[in-house]
């Protein structure tokens, strides 16, 4: 009866994914112009970030990140996602970001395990 | 179980190829390729038949010179679960799509 009653959470919560995003991405990109030579370390940067911080929060959860940074220069980029899952213990979170010289997609998706 | 992730490619490449590969470029009908490519690669998948969630994405970029980078990161069992990319391109756009499969441990 006392397991039941920890009060550990299952489920995917969101805004706590959410803001853990927001600031990897303000850490590792803020402040920068799109640099060709830079992304890549960039990019690793975020998904690194974002994962040690979700594993920190120490839920038995399976998680995939996944981020896309692309250079602003009138292209159109369209982003779709399907996911065939526990709709009740499962979730996703997606975050955009821009500055003047590009845009920013972090996706994270989380499963129990 | 592991994921085989040939039989995911081959299965990706068939759906894109089926609805891109005549197509130029339209800002109309990118919504609507990107969920087509999205839910037939995922109905694929299911039709193995195997014990496996699944979570597809799909990036459609049209052509015009600016770069783009992707990159993904996964914290799981990595003896069984698995991922597969898949990137395309025809003249006018690239197309780059992520499989991630996590086995269900009954």
């Amino acid at each position: 009866v006392d397991e039941l009653q920890s009060g550990e959470e299952t489920s995917f919560v969101v805004d706590e994914v959410s803001n853990i995003i927001k600031e990897a991405v303000e850490s590792a990109i803020v402040g920068n112009a799109y640099q060709h030579s830079k992304v890549n370390q960039w990019t690793t940067n975020v998904v690194e970030q974002t994962l040690s911080q979700l594993t920190k929060l120490g839920k038995p959860f399976t998680y995939i990140m996944t981020c896309v940074i692309m250079q602003k220069n009138g292209a159109g980029l369209h982003r779709a996602s399907s996911c065939f899952w526990d709709s009740s213990s499962d979730g996703n979170c997606t975050v955009r970001w821009e500055n003047k010289t590009m845009y920013c997609i972090v996706s994270a998706f989380g499963l129990p395990i | 179980m592991t994921f085989n992730a040939e039989e995911a490619h081959n299965i990706v490449k068939d759906c894109i190829e089926k609805i891109l590969s005549k197509a130029d470029y339209s800002h109309d009908k990118v919504n609507q390729w990107t969920a087509a490519i999205v839910e037939q690669c995922l109905t694929h998948l299911v039709k193995l038949g195997k014990t496996y969630k699944y979570i597809v994405t799909c990036a459609v970029m049209q052509k015009s010179g600016a770069g783009l980078h992707t990159a993904s990161s996964c914290f799981w069992d990595t003896t069984t679960d698995g991922t597969c990319t898949v990137r395309w391109e025809n003249r006018t756009m690239n197309c780059v799509v992520n499989v991630f499969a996590i086995a269900i441990i009954l």
